[in-house]
């Protein structure tokens, strides 16, 4: 057993990771515990972060927002061990504008550079997910997970040293909106299976990475006071203004919330969402070995 | 009317599990955002809810994205004009304020920037500060119509990101305010297999109902023709069977007749799926439905002022 747990800490040490997320908030609210406890076991992770989040923010330009959470982003990231952060700056909001096979290439260009063991992605299929930058972040990604192992796409990348990799296992987040989320589509080896994680031990710097959020955290907070306020109502928690404190206490509630609507029907107390493909999926069980044993 | 049709949707009705017949939210603004001039009066939702919106005192406008050029039996042109025409008339029908047409090329929508059309939506949202918006459902699967899915997906972001201010800033120049839109009514074919699963259902009166069909004959460029009055009569005689309601009467009011009657049909046999006399269905996303882990906070935590 001793040795066995020894072999599964070597295993884990060893794993590299690449997170794929449309904005700075999605894959820190969906996945963040799940990734802080990888690295809190010694895996390596990468972030590609594909979009600015120029546009959410209060009172700020665009461009200043995008400057101030390209920082918190980063912040962000180091709270959940992450080691290195890349920002691909496209602008938000605008990723139905911008061609799919471009994005594809971009993500699977850092599929190649870090050869990641596993890769989060944004689940494309999630139903009711209003912002669509993650539909289409996700769907690039997923189809760069698949390029990334065929050396006749962008063969210019084997000139320069970048060999073809495959990315053995891989996990769809996404906000917990989709009613149908938990609902398997089909058998394992060829469709993503739903599966929940356990995240009690790492909630506490998922919350820290939420947090650090502070100028989407502000404009989400504001954006539900004026929603309030229009119709006659309001948060007591507003009632000394959108102080930084009361944005920090709506985020907690926020991130308390998603890790119990996560757990339900679950024997965990705070939890995440993903659809899993393992290393067996796509590949019969007949054909991997799987099956002898 | 084809019996396939109504076969398909009596099964499915009789399948499926009642839904929650709810209250419409507080408000008085709707859009309805659609690409074909009768896509607000469909047997599969949006007449009777719209007909109930303005009863309950709502103002609406309804915005036609495509130019229909291709609907009906005559020449691009001609049918672009009677199907705008044949619109206003049966918005005026449920009681609309009036109708918008962006007159984008009909099943040829693919080429449009979806920015451009969502920042179309962003403007009228702007403008009417809608509390509901009504429209095809963006997540609903085996919609082959090409109008139907573009529409939607401008829709999907269209009514989030009008609440920000950095998105398209220069409205400002026109005194538009950022505006999110709180609550969606989306409809799709419910016999079109699981992709689009109704959450709500909206009881309607007999007189919405009434309202409803007479909209939908209204669009005689493409329902209620002589031709398939003459044709279903000539089934039932066919099959010894008689409907003496059309005795009498010419094709085309036959034709009329007929329509009417099948919008009846379907929104009892609606209603009776659901606990109603008369209903449509639809799912609905309600306020704060984009927050998942903070909406039954906010709901417990928020007071009257
Ligand atoms: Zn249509």
């Amino acid at each position: 057993m001793k040795i066995f747990l020894l072999f599964a800490t070597v295993c884990l040490w060893n794993q590299s990771v690449l997170v794929v997320t449309a904005d700075a908030s999605d894959y820190v609210l969906c996945a963040g515990g799940t990734l802080a406890k990888l690295a809190s076991g010694g895996a390596q992770i990468t972030l590609v972060r594909v979009t600015n989040d120029d546009k959410d923010s209060v009172n700020l330009l665009p461009e200043e927002t995008a400057n101030r959470v390209r920082q918190e982003s980063e912040a962000a990231a180091k709270e959940l061990g992450i080691a290195k952060v890349i920002h691909l700056g496209y602008r938000a909001g605008e990723l139905g504008g911008v061609s799919p096979t471009e994005l594809r290439d971009r993500i699977m260009f850092y599929v190649r550079l870090t050869k990641p063991d596993v890769m989060f992605i944004p689940n494309p299929y999630a139903e009711y997910v209003e912002v669509l930058d993650r539909h289409y972040t996700g769907m690039a990604a997923e189809e760069a997970r698949r390029t990334a192992t065929m050396p006749n796409h962008q063969p210019a990348h084997a000139i320069a040293g970048l060999s073809p990799h495959i990315v053995k296992e891989l996990y769809y987040y996404s906000a917990p909106v989709d009613p149908r989320r938990r609902e398997p589509e089909g058998p394992a080896q060829f469709v993503p299976q739903p599966v929940v994680r356990d995240i009690a031990g790492t909630f506490t710097r998922k919350l820290r990475a939420a947090q650090a959020l502070t100028t989407i955290n502000q404009a989400m907070a504001a954006a539900i006071h004026r929603r309030l306020e229009d119709t006659g109502r309001r948060l007591p928690l507003f009632d000394r203004g959108l102080t930084e404190s009361a944005v920090a206490k709506l985020v907690e509630e926020n991130v308390r919330g998603l890790a119990a609507l996560c757990a339900k029907d679950t024997q965990f107390r705070q939890a995440e969402e993903f659809h899993h493909a393992g290393p067996d999926y796509q590949v019969p069980l007949r054909y991997s070995g799987a099956a002898k044993r | 009317m084809k019996r396939w049709l109504f076969l398909a949707v009596a099964s499915f009705l009789q399948a499926a599990e009642p839904l929650p017949l709810v209250e419409l939210p507080k408000g008085q603004t709707f859009l309805v955002f659609q690409p074909h001039h009768d896509d607000h009066t469909t047997d599969y939702g949006m007449g009777g809810l719209i007909a109930r919106l303005v009863d309950e005192g709502w103002k609406g406008w309804f915005l036609r994205a495509s130019n229909d050029e291709k609907d009906g039996a005559a020449s691009y042109g001609v049918n672009d004009q009677v199907n705008l025409r044949e619109s206003q008339a049966a918005g005026k029908v449920l009681g609309m304020e009036g109708v918008y047409s962006m007159s984008w090329r009909n099943d040829y929508m693919d080429s449009i920037p979806l920015l451009e059309l969502r920042e179309q939506l962003i403007v009228l949202i702007r403008k009417h500060r809608p509390d509901v918006v009504l429209g095809h459902d963006p997540w609903a699967h085996y919609d082959r119509n090409p109008d139907h899915r573009k529409v939607a997906r401008a829709l999907a972001e269209a009514t989030w990101m009008s609440g920000l201010a950095n998105v398209h800033p220069e409205h400002v120049a026109l005194g538009l305010r950022p505006h999110r839109v709180p609550v969606l009514f989306l409809k799709a074919r419910w016999d079109y297999g699981r992709g689009h699963e109704a959450n709500v259902a909206v009881s309607l009166t007999a007189e919405q109902v009434r309202r409803k069909a007479i909209a939908y004959q209204t669009h005689r460029n493409v329902y209620a023709s002589p031709a398939m009055g003459a044709s279903i009569c000539k089934q039932l005689e066919a099959e010894g069977l008689t409907a003496t309601e059309l005795d009498g009467l010419s094709d085309g009011d036959a034709a009329v007749r007929i329509e009417e009657w099948y919008m009846d049909w379907i929104s009892r046999k609606v209603g009776a799926a659901n606990g109603a006399k008369y209903a449509e269905i639809y799912y609905r996303v309600a306020e704060f439905d984009h927050l998942p882990g903070l909406k039954s906070y906010l709901e417990k935590s928020q007071l009257k002022k």
